[in-house]
């Protein structure tokens, strides 16, 4: 794929363009500037070092010659909600909710964090921002989404949700791409803001098509007693970057953590995990499941990290991939780094090919093998998506499964 | 007042913290330069070869950075540190000819008893050399070598020519470039094809000068069908001073055979231990590692085994324990690269008084290596809040037809453990020495008895004052 190699050039005006088009207030255009200015700064990552020692980081450097404000994002459709909620494309609440957005926008992923976030900061294309107020319950699931549909763009879409005191809210998002082999660039950032008492339950399917870069990181922040749930599929994309990352930071905070990923063809799967526990009691619990094919690769990095004082604390971590073919790679790097002593700790790995015994058994009862590969291949992600009380996800993640399965 | 190091145990106590008045013959001059290592081969009087070999590893020592991951190394100043110390002129003969100073520190070691009960052969370091051997009289009718590689490379130029350098060669890590250009001592370990050498050899490690850096390097050759177990086993008295220790250490287990390497690390705790070890093992051979860290300021070490033929088998077994101060970053590496190899990791943990202890390792799996299996099992022990345990696998494997696993815990010594151990009349201190001497049974049943024996001895010394 077209891969532009040096660093760009960090040229304003695009930016400024960007910013004008959007209607931005002057805070939000400054804050692209700064960062702008800061990812101009910060070092392009080496090859040499973690976390890009099996991934080219040059695959996702941002043209801001590329930005497109008019890429599809933000809610795909609003249904009646309650009183106080807040459920719009992100540039619209920066006009409309501009205090509750500078509030909460960049401050749990931080520009200066790397080059990358940098570049989202300055260069973000639109996104969604959802806000639930205190003690609100959203009972029907939200959906969010943002599209490629030309080609040779970048989308660099930022999902923001903040959820008050109790509130409880579901938001789907699906990113993908129209049809068509465009090469296109992402550089997403997702912030969850769960705080004390909250539920948030968030789900991203990401189904990019053949030319697709993209980077990105999901974050969430849980106060005390709140609760998150994500999961992320990620079935499309030449290359896929991605960070997940829950910080427990309130006592009897928890988290669960999900994710399944295909690859196929030549697909390139890097995800990292982070379970960060800063509080006491609090929960961690985490499934990845990976599945590779021809010559795809995945990459599992988990980190479990117990900050001092953190006591009462359980935190689990579990890896699983399935090699499908000659070919196909699989990387399992399951970290803990533990400060506290009274907690529970555990992390898994086991990496395996598909079980001729169980294939063996669908196929004496009439099966084609083909057909007894794809059960075993969707009783893989069966387990994660059992765990998913949404329906609709499920069903049609499993159709996303069949498909790659033919592919 | 009892004297009390930074762990504190009582130094007095403690009977292997205890150090002789220095000594020397021959004592080089502090630092590294092309001239000094120059000289270290002069004095020895090696073969050009060995020279070149030496001079070119400087070069690579000068090349290669400092590993950015891991422990903190930035505190060593190679400028600090003698790189070579000839103790006495000449190998001693037997028991009776070592110095008295010497054999004063050994009485206390144990070693004499060890040896009238069942050693067979003694491969005893002080300093920088090999100073004291002992050889059953039946293994050399076997063939089998057993040498100081100093010796063995006067003795047989040929055998050692073949494999030095060839399982770990001089440009792989900092460190391993760095002993290749300063080695000195090591045992030199050869077992002809069949042959199985059925009493472990052993040596004792000792680094007893200010600033005297260890730079010992192993050769261990077993040819088809032998087995041989080598223990090295390090005790080391305490300075104030840090010191350096760096050996490299390879095995060839060639084809049906099988070698077993056993130590237990116990450096005084500010020495930095950093040691490549690897072994290749070659159609149904099979090498075990069992690696037991106690002592030192860091250690980083992750014994390997590269399983280059069909039916090769690794096994790898570590104990770790840090106290205060301590940062001990042991693991192992299992290198897949032929059909039907399996391997087996299993790693122990414990880290108190604000020490961190815990695993890094590698399982890699080559495409081809079909039917390759391996299991990894790390367990951490934390037996207070201001201790840390990590845990750093990596798992790459790039074929299919495969079995791989990884299981970790973590957790503290249960309140239900101790309580039920207390309800029998076990007072919490010795409740709390069970759990752990518990915890590290899986490894311990491995070690040759007095090994056993000593690592249980300097564990329950760790432990005292554990509780309260």
């Amino acid at each position: 794929m077209a891969v532009p190699q040096a660093p760009p050039t960090l040229d304003r005006s695009p930016v400024e363009a960007l910013s004008e088009r959007l209607q931005e207030p002057r805070w939000m255009r400054e804050l692209r500037l700064a960062a702008l200015d800061l990812a101009g700064r910060l070092p392009v990552p080496s090859r040499a070092e973690d976390p890009w020692r099996r991934t080219d980081p040059a695959a996702f450097e941002l043209r801001e010659s590329r930005l497109d404000p008019s890429v599809v994002s933000g809610p795909r459709e609003v249904p009646a909600l309650p009183a106080g909620v807040i459920f719009s494309a992100l540039p619209e609440a920066v006009r409309a909710h501009p205090d509750l957005v500078r509030e909460h926008f960049m401050r749990s992923v931080r520009p200066e964090e790397s080059r990358f976030r940098a570049l989202h900061a300055a260069c973000w294309t639109g996104g969604t921002f959802l806000y639930v107020p205190e003690g609100v319950e959203v009972a029907v699931p939200l959906r969010s989404e943002a599209w490629i549909q030309s080609a040779d763009v970048a989308l660099v879409p930022h999902t923001l949700v903040v959820a008050e005191r109790g509130s409880r809210v579901t938001l789907v998002d699906a990113f993908g791409s129209m049809a068509g082999t465009w090469p296109a660039l992402v550089n997403g950032v997702v912030e969850l803001t769960v705080k004390d008492g909250a539920e948030v339950r968030y789900v991203v399917r990401q189904d990019w098509l053949a030319d697709v870069a993209a980077i990105g990181v999901i974050r969430g922040r849980v106060a005390r007693d709140a609760a998150l749930h994500t999961l992320l599929v990620g079935f499309g994309g030449a290359v896929v970057k991605t960070d997940v990352e829950s910080l427990l930071e309130g006592p009897g905070g928890s988290s669960e953590m999900l994710g399944a990923f295909f690859g196929t063809g030549a697909q390139h799967f890097d995800v990292h995990t982070v379970q960060e526990h800063r509080a006491p009691s609090t929960l961690s619990d985490l499934l990845y499941k990976n599945a590779v094919r021809d010559a795809a690769r995945s990459i599992f990095s988990g980190m479990i990290r117990v900050h001092k004082g953190a006591q009462k604390t359980n935190a689990f971590q579990a890896n699983r991939n399935l090699i499908l073919s000659p070919g196909a790679k699989a990387d399992s790097i399951p970290n803990l780094e533990i400060m506290a002593n009274d907690l529970r700790c555990t992390h898994g790995s086991a990496t395996s090919r598909l079980n001729e015994e169980h294939l063996f058994y669908l196929m004496s009862r009439g099966l084609r093998r083909v057909d007894a590969v794809r059960m075993v291949v969707e009783g893989f992600f069966a387990e994660l998506l059992d765990r998913v009380p949404l329906a609709d996800v499920r069903a049609s993640i499993a159709q996303d499964v069949d498909r790659k399965m033919v592919q | 007042m009892a004297t009390t190091n930074q762990l504190g145990i009582d130094v007095e106590k403690y009977k292997y913290g205890f150090f002789e008045p220095e000594n020397y013959v021959f004592k080089a001059r502090k630092g590294l330069s092309a001239e000094v290592v120059a000289e270290i081969s002069h004095m020895k009087n090696e073969p050009d070869w060995m020279r070149a070999f030496r001079l070119h590893a400087y070069e690579q020592f000068l090349k290669k950075p400092l590993p950015t991951w891991g422990a903190d190394l930035s505190t060593i100043n190679f400028d600090e540190i003698y790189y070579y110390i000839k103790p006495t002129e000449k190998m001693a003969e037997s028991w009776e000819d070592l110095p008295q100073e010497i054999k004063r520190t050994y009485d206390r070691l144990g070693i004499p008893e060890a040896e009238r009960k069942f050693l067979a052969g003694v491969g005893a370091q002080y300093e920088s050399e090999v100073v004291y051997h002992n050889l059953k009289d039946e293994w050399e009718k076997l063939g089998v070598i057993f040498l100081d590689t100093d010796s063995a490379l006067r003795e047989h130029e040929d055998l050692v020519r073949e494999y030095f350098g060839t399982v770990i060669p001089p440009e792989d890590n900092k460190f391993a470039s760095l002993n290749s250009a300063v080695w000195s001592g090591g045992s030199f370990v050869y077992v002809p094809a069949g042959v199985k050498v059925d009493i472990p050899l052993q040596a004792y490690f000792r680094i007893n000068a200010k600033n005297v850096g260890q730079f010992e390097r192993t050769l261990i050759i077993c040819e088809p069908g032998s087995y041989v177990h080598y223990v090295e086993g390090c005790t080391a008295p305490i300075y104030t001073t840090d010191s350096l220790h760096s050996a490299v250490v390879e095995i060839i287990v060639k084809e049906g055979a099988r070698c077993r390497y056993t130590t237990i690390q116990n450096w005084s705790t500010n020495v930095y231990n950093l040691v490549t070890k690897r072994a290749v093992a070659y159609r149904d051979a099979t090498m075990e590692w069992i690696d037991g860290n106690l002592g030192s300021k860091i250690t980083m070490k992750y014994p390997s085994v590269y399983m280059m033929e069909p039916g090769a088998k690794a096994e790898i077994l570590s104990v770790a324990f840090a106290g205060a101060g301590q940062h001990q970053d042991p693991g192992g590496k299992v290198v897949h690269a032929a059909p039907n190899t399996q391997s087996v990791i299993v790693s122990k943990s414990i880290s108190k008084d604000g020490g961190r202890a815990g695993y890094r390792g590698l399982v890699k799996i080559y495409p081809g290596a079909t039917g390759s299996r391996s299991a990894v099992r790390c367990d951490a022990l934390i037996l207070d809040d201001r201790s840390r345990s990590d845990t750093y696998p990596t798992m790459e494997i790039d074929e299919q037809d495969v079995s791989i696993t990884h299981e970790a815990t973590v957790s503290k010594v249960s309140d239900e453990q101790l309580f039920y151990l207390m309800s029998r009349g076990v007072k919490e201190d010795e409740a709390m020495n069970m759990i752990v001497r518990g915890f590290v049974e899986p490894i311990v049943k491995e070690l040759p008895l007095e090994y056993a024996v000593e690592l249980n001895r300097l564990i329950a010394l760790e432990m005292e004052g554990s509780v309260g």
